[in-house]
């Protein structure tokens, strides 16, 4: 049986209670293709459910509710089912897994952990920021995964007088912070009108850019290798102004 | 605002400095701008590789010595250009907000005097916090024969600072960098030091260096060995308690009769990382790496050169052998340790699993049995020569990029 959801945290622990005991389950959130003669049925969330297995999982393992959020964060198409897998495990072994590092389900799920904890990172470096008249700080960002909102305690902490907008344009969502709360709306486009001085100090890190560099020793590989092309797209010192 | 001509001048000036780190600093935000990362943090990739965490930036290139090697030295022939302490502040705060930083790397020629000099790294660090109250990284170079005092005072401001050891021995200094010496260099560090732990054992408020200090120091310019550089760090790191040594590879920007015709290569300097790294993580003694007068191998990296020296000590159980065991393994680094160590609870592992955990076997595998079988090679000799084959040719093709262009690039221009 095919279990579609919406990839939401309570539907994918309703989907799980549903596919517990069928072997052949295949969860997914994404466009999966139908396999002739499987059966599918449609996953809404029911909190009760989702509570129930929430409540069973965390007798076995605490932190794996945690892991489970950040794996349906990914912007991998199997994520699902790598999700699916770890807590069948869990629930099989009645007992963490994590540091079973041969599991083929635990390597799985390790790798997705890390890749979505790995592009939290990047963009912790990798996001820019346009002012605007009144002092707001705007970002737009493409990420390979939902992380837009799990920025914002970074920024916050360290610019903690200077609301601002982190757009997952992608996904056209974005995570605001207004100075005092944090929240996500739906955001499609952005009409964002930029500081009088804003454009000057982009001109001066992008000369920054250019002079920082030894253009004798090129290596793009290596550069692109830390820092992929798909990331350059907000990134003013790879554009010309 | 700063002109971009004078940006461009002072940045120029200081991009050959080797250190970029920003990790090591907890520094919490207490109102206005920025604050620690721990892990460090980079914001940009440079087309040479490199990564941009810091500005670096010199507060003046207008040097009044004359080291031999450094395309700042008086009497070369560069423009010249100083900023004001708040020009910095303000270009810092403003990449800062749009993070495109992670703080300042602030460094400067010798200008005036060294407490001249001194005093306006201290007046720009100490406006930076307290009136632009920014609590991101900094990192400032300290300079040699300056008052203590002084330096003292740049401690409380920032997080990372460094005297550059420059060269590895005091006659290279002398013959060199005439101005400056051992006497200048690690005394200042050693007072740091012990300042820092008096200050942390005391439990004051605020902040002496919470990332530490670092150095760097040139390599090849000066007729020292591989040997004489690695026991000279081991001792920066147990003696001095540095958290980190630079080295960066010699290549001439400047005809003088005392320094030698030929780029270093970058093959050592990626040694000498290399042997440093086994040194400061892999529980490895300068002793055992390289001797006195002797260089690290140019054909393998200094881990496997230790093993084939060392066969009677493998192949080894990954199934038993303690983690410090498994971490002199060639191709076997930290986190593949970690992985083996962890997942051995519960199962014994097989060649497959280690393939499937993703732990290399390329080199590993004549070193190490799982559950007893050995998939290497016996002869160490044989397995030398296939070691040598696989060897990454990176970084010898490097230096056959050493044109004009890198010469005029060369120095290491710091300070």
């Amino acid at each position: 049986m095919i279990y579609f959801y919406d990839g939401s945290r309570d539907a994918f622990l309703t989907a799980f209670l549903l596919a517990y005991h069928d072997e052949d389950a295949v969860l997914t959130s994404g466009g999966k293709q139908l396999a002739l003669g499987q059966g599918s049925v449609f996953v809404k969330a029911d909190p009760a459910r989702a509570q129930k297995a929430e409540k069973r999982l965390a007798e076995f393992d605490r932190q794996c509710l945690d892991e489970i959020s950040t794996i349906l964060r990914s912007g991998d198409l199997d994520r699902d089912m790598v999700a699916f897998r770890y807590v069948m495990l869990i629930s099989k072994l009645q007992k963490p897994i994590r540091s079973m590092l041969s599991e083929d389900a635990v390597i799985a799920a390790t790798e997705c952990i890390r890749r979505v904890g790995f592009e939290v990172h990047r963009f912790h470096g990798f996001v820019r920021f346009m002012e605007t008249p009144c002092g707001a700080l705007y970002a737009p960002i493409s990420p390979d995964n939902d992380i837009a909102d799990l920025l914002v305690p970074h920024f916050r902490a360290r610019l903690p007088e200077y609301p601002f907008v982190i757009h997952d344009v992608k996904r056209k969502k974005a995570a605001v912070y207004d100075g005092s709360h944090v929240f996500t709306a739906p955001l499609d486009r952005a009409e964002v009108v930029l500081s009088a001085d804003e454009q000057a100090w982009k001109r001066l890190w992008k000369d920054y850019y250019e002079s920082v560099n030894i253009p004798s020793r090129e290596r793009l590989h290596q550069m692109r290798g830390y820092m992929p092309v798909r990331y350059w797209r907000f990134m003013p010192e790879k554009h010309s102004l | 605002m700063i002109s971009e001509e004078r940006l461009h001048i002072l940045t120029e000036s200081a991009k050959f400095d080797v250190s970029c780190s920003s990790s090591g600093s907890k520094r919490k935000n207490e109102g206005g701008m920025g604050n620690g990362y721990a892990s460090g943090c980079c914001h940009s990739f440079t087309p040479d590789g490199r990564c941009i965490s810091l500005l670096k930036i010199l507060l003046s290139n207008d040097c009044i010595y004359r080291c031999k090697y450094c395309m700042n030295r008086a009497d070369s022939d560069i423009p010249r250009a100083t900023a004001t302490p708040d020009e910095i502040c303000e270009l810092v705060c403003n990449f800062y907000k749009r993070n495109y930083i992670e703080g300042l790397f602030l460094s400067s020629a010798v200008f005036c005097s060294p407490d001249h000099t001194m005093e306006q790294l201290f007046l720009t660090v100490k406006k930076l916090r307290e009136e632009y109250n920014f609590h991101g990284y900094i990192h400032v170079k300290g300079i040699p024969h300056a008052d203590e005092r002084l330096v003292r005072e740049t401690a409380l401001y920032a997080d990372r600072m460094s005297y550059n050891i420059e060269l590895p021995s005091e006659q290279s200094l002398k013959l060199l960098a005439p101005q400056k010496s051992r006497e200048s260099l690690l005394p200042p560090m050693l007072h740091l030091q012990r300042d820092r732990e008096i200050f942390r054992a005391e439990k004051r408020k605020g902040h002496f260096l919470p990332a530490g200090q670092t150095t760097q120091m040139i390599v090849g310019a000066s007729p020292e060995s591989d040997g004489t550089i690695v026991r000279l760090s081991q001792s920066l790191y147990r003696n001095v308690g540095l958290k980190r040594v630079y080295y960066s590879s010699y290549v001439p920007v400047v005809h003088d009769s005392l320094l030698p015709e030929n780029p270093a290569g970058e093959r050592r300097e990626h040694r000498l990382y290399q042997a440093d790294w086994l040194l400061r993580f892999y529980g490895f003694e300068a002793e055992e790496l390289v001797p006195e007068g002797g260089n690290l191998s140019a054909e393998l990296d200094p881990k496997c050169d230790w093993a084939l020296r060392n066969m009677h000590l493998f192949p080894v159980e990954v199934n038993s052998a303690p983690l410090e065991t498994l971490l002199r393994v060639p191709g076997i680094g930290a986190r593949s340790a970690y992985k083996i160590t962890e997942a051995r609870r519960y199962t014994n592992l097989t060649f497959e699993s280690l393939k499937k955990m993703r732990v290399v076997l390329k080199r590993a595998r004549h070193f190490i049995t799982a559950g007893g079988k050995f998939y290497g090679t016996d002869s160490p000799a044989a397995v030398r020569e296939l070691l040598i084959a696989g060897e990454p040719r990176d970084a010898v093709q490097l230096s056959m990029f050493s044109d004009i262009e890198t010469a005029h690039s060369a120095l290491t221009g710091e300070l």
